[in-house]
């Protein structure tokens, strides 16, 4: 099921660092996690919702590259604010949350969102 | 344009040159034995749809039946006899070591559609037909690594300007765009193709999906050169009427072999980069996934240099 960028939020108890203003436009059908670079380079699809542990500016970067449409960094107690920066620079709304990835993916398959591969 | 083909396929030859007959073949050939009759032939045939038929007796090839013997052998109602009497026996037959040039030879001399390949004790190993030939081509041009003399020159010389795709010459200097690579910061890593993707979404007449493709590969390539390297590099991008270009070329390590390269899961990076989620050893991988052509070409010392073609309009 799509879920807005606000439900997710609330969903994942996360912070919405950056694209406050697209929390109740922004639909989101499809979600995944990963915290190799490469994996998301070769499944993400376009528009998905990613949930990471890196939080370098270079998921990011990887982010835009793939056309990601928003990303959660999970668990991590602070986000580089070379992080952000890049967010903002490439219009990828963040979100910060305080949940294991496992939880937080548990959350989410909870409220029925999609995975990379379902139809 | 006759003589720019013959002088294209005289390339073409030259750069498959070391595709051998027993790479090409199909080696689980339907066969028949010679006692049977040409009814029998016929039926095989055409259940397995298939145009030639090689007869076998111990291994050995003694003929072969082709559509034109059955059609004789029904015009003649000769179609219940044994195969052996209507089978074509003077065969024209390839060896396993014939390559490229050679069986391109053969095709044109004869104007046969298939032809067995056999060694020196006329066992039957396989069979060659022309989609064959075409199919092994096209997945050489899948991935094509030059590990022979060539590869130095490709390196050292002047053919350091010239396609390592097509052979044409390339004028670096006019490239569409082009960007530095900076290898000292890891974290820098990816700007390059971020920077190539908005200039290609600019140009306006390129599909997203296949931007997409560009970016995502030209960033795998662009992170090789980051993290392996260990010296600077250069993307190019060359925009073509019909497809796009990329050539990414470093002057670092190198790398010592191209195929264990390519392996999902293969990688030399260290725990720094793993922890910022690289070195999964889908670089290599990644980008022939995404790119429609792929050429690799290294030695330890001198460098890479990875060339990447992408169709401007989807093939699927």
């Amino acid at each position: 099921m799509d879920l807005k960028l606000g439900e997710i939020a609330d969903v994942l108890e996360a912070l919405i660092v950056v694209g406050e203003e697209k929390k109740d436009d922004l639909e989101i059908e499809r979600a995944g996690a990963a915290d190799m670079m490469s994996d998301v380079l070769a499944f993400a699809k376009p528009g998905m919702l990613l949930i990471t542990g890196l939080n370098t500016a270079q998921v990011v970067r990887t982010a835009s590259i793939v056309g990601i449409g928003a990303l959660v960094i999970v668990r991590k107690k602070q986000i580089p604010e070379s992080t952000i920066e890049a967010a903002r620079l490439f219009g990828i709304p963040l979100l910060h949350s305080p949940l294991a990835m496992y939880t937080a993916c548990g959350r989410l398959y909870e409220r029925k969102m999609k995975d990379i591969k379902s139809l | 344009m006759k003589a720019t083909v013959d002088k294209l396929i005289d390339q073409m030859q030259l750069l498959f040159k070391d595709l051998l007959a027993r790479d090409i073949m199909i080696s689980n050939v339907i066969t028949i034995s010679s006692d049977r009759t040409m009814e029998q032939a016929k039926e095989l045939m055409r259940l397995k749809k298939i145009s030639g038929l090689p007869v076998v007796d111990d291994g050995k090839l003694v003929g072969l039946v082709s559509i034109e013997d059955i059609i004789k052998a029904l015009e003649n109602r000769e179609i219940q006899q044994p195969l052996e009497k209507h089978m074509s026996k003077r065969l024209k037959v390839i060896s396993p070591d014939a390559n490229l040039p050679k069986i391109f030879e053969q095709f044109t001399r004869h104007g046969f559609g298939r032809f067995p390949v056999v060694d020196k004790a006329n066992n039957l190993l396989g069979i060659i037909t022309k989609e064959d030939i075409l199919r092994s081509i096209l997945e050489e041009f899948r991935v094509l690594y030059v590990r022979d003399k060539r590869m130095s020159d490709v390196l050292d010389g002047e053919a350091l300007n010239r396609s390592l795709i097509t052979g044409e010459e390339i004028n670096k200097s006019g490239a569409d765009f082009v960007f530095p690579i900076d290898y000292t910061e890891i974290s820098l890593s990816g700007i390059g193709a971020a920077r190539l993707k908005d200039f290609l979404l600019n140009k306006k007449d390129i599909p997203e999906d296949i931007v997409r493709k560009i970016a995502i590969a030209t960033y795998e390539a662009e992170t090789n050169v980051v993290i392996h390297s260990g010296n600077v590099g250069t993307i190019y991008c060359f925009v073509h009427e019909d497809y796009v270009r990329i050539r990414i070329e470093d002057h670092g390590k190198g790398i010592s072999d191209v195929e264990i390269a390519m392996t999902e899961g293969f990688s030399t990076a260290t725990d720094q980069i793993r922890e910022m989620g690289f070195g999964a050893g889908m670089g290599l991988p990644n980008i022939q996934r995404y790119s429609d052509k792929m050429v690799i070409v290294s030695e330890v010392d001198k460098g890479v240099v990875l060339e990447m073609q992408f169709y401007k309009k989807n093939s699927d």
